[in-house]
């Protein structure tokens, strides 16, 4: 069974990126990437399933050239198959394009099962998985926790999130799209050198110009124009108290008992 | 005129939120009146008469589908959006930014062949474009998008001022929608939550740990604060993933929303969806070593620095100010 997931190469979750002087977008000089973290969950799933059932993972990117690293990690995570949709115009920012670009990936690989992280920790929108689906006529199910495959029959059974705790437990029919949820499978620890190892693994590589894509995925950037980024304010709430960790501490419980918190 | 009226997709299962719908009741008014729209409200679940009379004084029209055995079902759902939207041609449809309204309105974009734009601080017409505020990056960056196609599928973080009293009585009409909508995707049951220990949503004190707490030992620290502050423990996302506790422990979306007297995030970044479960808390602590970390904007009090230096000492003068207080009563 063919199982296909999509790694995106997003900038560091441990530090705020600088806002480039024309504000409309970040920085990207100096500044650090990762794996995003949710589709590292949906790595971790993809090659517990292709254990379970045998088969193959292939792992996608949609970036710049600097995006090739998240393809190492899922090499290193265990994919068995690279591929790098080289995207140096919008620099894998382009929602549409991504989700049209993906798409065309996703009709010549023939993938059983699509698993995606639930959301991008750059654009927050939680939105690829879903529309991937929907434009590939697949059924979506999201937020899930749990997923268990029959091949025999080509039905998963999952379970997923409803919010305050609740979750529903579905049966959906392969091909399908999860959008996998934090948490389904603990994170295994990756030593340095295996990344380092992976890096001379070839990846496909292929451009976007080269997808034949339609007019409508290069739409986005007219229909969403960023106007400004900025930094968040801090409302003018929040009182910081310095000093030592003990001064602090005692000033914090007198302004606590004094404001009948405590 | 087509497109300008405004659908909001409220909500009324298990576990759903009041602020949600009081969000989209004020952005979606103030947007229909720019408009010259109307609003309407689409509910869509089981046993939503209740909620629909709530909601009938805001809006023109109520519609209501009753989903029956299936209230969760996304593609049932969807169709009745869809329904909806065919027949009234909005210029916008917003969500709760919830876990239905994650998993709704990205289909429904995709359908229409929109762009969705998730997790909106605000929505406001400008000219011939409509501006919203969102998060990225962690939340760590504000973007300010202007969207100049229609209908603009958003969702909506909840929160904030509850809608003024309106006089309307709008119309509440029941609308049918296909029992088995997508027959690839079967609900087979719901997962209630176990419910074990203390109820962290009915605490005073709440004193959270989160991904910044490092070894699973340090969690100590956040036991013991919360025992010398009279207030439970409890933890953000990243600790229940990483299997150290349940999710009745956990404060956020996915867990428990709270709203004590007082609030302690102990090495808690503050991902959109902790804020969602903590921000209405009338005083809120943050110890974090990153001063740019998203919860301090919804911070009453932050000290910036070292859990390991700053906790101890938080704990020894919790105590001490307990103890004169129990003196002077």
């Amino acid at each position: 069974m063919k199982i296909m997931t999509f790694v995106k190469h997003v900038p560091t979750q441990a530090v705020t990126p600088r806002i480039a002087e024309r504000r409309v977008h970040i920085e990207e000089e100096g500044l650090s990437y990762e794996v995003n973290e949710a589709d590292l969950y949906a790595v971790e799933e993809a090659i517990a399933q292709r254990t379970a059932l045998e088969g193959s993972v292939v792992a996608v990117t949609i970036g710049p050239a600097r995006a090739k690293e998240a393809l190492t990690v899922a090499y290193a995570k265990g994919c068995d198959n690279g591929i790098h949709v080289l995207d140096e115009t919008f620099r894998g920012t382009n929602p549409v394009l991504n989700i049209h670009a993906a798409a065309q990936i996703a009709r010549t690989q023939e993938p059983a099962m699509i698993l995606t992280g639930i959301q991008a920790e750059d654009d927050l929108q939680g939105q690829f998985g879903i529309a991937l689906a929907e434009l590939l006529g697949f059924p979506v199910v999201t937020a899930v926790t749990g997923i268990s495959v029959d091949p025999v029959t080509k039905v998963a059974t999952v379970v997923r999130e409803l919010g305050a705790g609740i979750k529903e437990e579905i049966e959906v029919d392969l091909p399908c799209v999860l959008t996998v949820q934090f948490g389904i499978r603990q994170l295994r620890y990756l030593p340095i050198m295996s990344i380092f190892k992976m890096r001379s693994r070839p990846v496909e590589t292929i451009a976007v110009a080269d997808l034949a894509l339609p007019p409508a995925a290069m739409l986005a950037d007219v229909r969403m124009q960023v106007l400004e980024l900025s930094y968040p304010d801090d409302g003018g709430n929040c009182q910081l108290i310095d000093g030592s960790p003990d001064a602090a501490a005692r000033t914090l419980m007198s302004k606590l008992v004094d404001a009948g918190v405590l | 005129m087509a497109g300008s009226d405004v659908i909001i997709v409220c909500e009324a299962g298990k576990g759903q939120t009041e602020s949600a719908n009081a969000r989209l009741i004020i952005v979606g008014l103030e947007l229909a009146e720019r408009w010259g729209g109307r609003l309407l409200c689409l509910l869509a679940g089981d046993e939503m008469a209740a909620k629909a009379a709530d909601i009938a004084p805001f809006a023109a029209e109520v519609w209501v589908a009753e989903l029956g055995a299936q209230p969760y079902n996304s593609y049932a759902h969807l169709a009745a959006v869809r329904l909806m939207a065919d027949e009234i041609r909005p210029g916008a449809i917003l969500f709760g930014h919830t876990f239905m309204g994650m998993d709704l309105a990205p289909r429904l974009g995709a359908a229409l062949g929109v762009v969705t734009v998730a997790n909106c601080l605000s929505i406001a017409v400008a000219d011939d474009a409509v501006h919203v505020v969102r998060p990225m990056y962690r939340g760590r960056i504000l973007a300010k998008l202007a969207l100049t196609a229609r209908p603009i599928v958003a969702t909506l973080q909840p929160g904030g001022v509850e809608p003024a009293a309106a006089g309307r009585q709008g119309i509440v009409k029941t609308v049918t929608v296909p029992a088995n909508a997508n027959p690839k995707v079967r609900p087979r049951r719901t997962i209630e939550p176990e419910r074990t220990g203390i109820d962290i949503g009915k605490a005073g004190i709440v004193v959270a740990g989160g991904r910044g707490i490092g070894e699973r030992e340090n969690f100590t620290l956040v036991d013991k604060l919360a025992e010398a502050l009279g207030g439970v423990p409890a933890c953000s996302r990243p600790l229940v993933d990483m299997g150290w506790f349940g999710t009745n422990y956990q404060v956020g979306l996915s867990g428990n929303t709270v709203k004590p007297k007082l609030y302690v995030a102990c090495g808690i970044s503050g991902a959109v969806e902790h804020l969602h479960g903590m921000k209405e808390s009338e005083t809120i602590v943050v110890i974090n070593k990153d001063p740019d970390a998203p919860i301090f904007k919804v911070a009453h009090y932050g000290l910036v620095g070292d859990l390991n230096e700053i906790m101890p000492a938080l704990i020894k003068e919790a105590k001490t100010a307990k103890s004169a207080k129990s003196c002077s009563a």
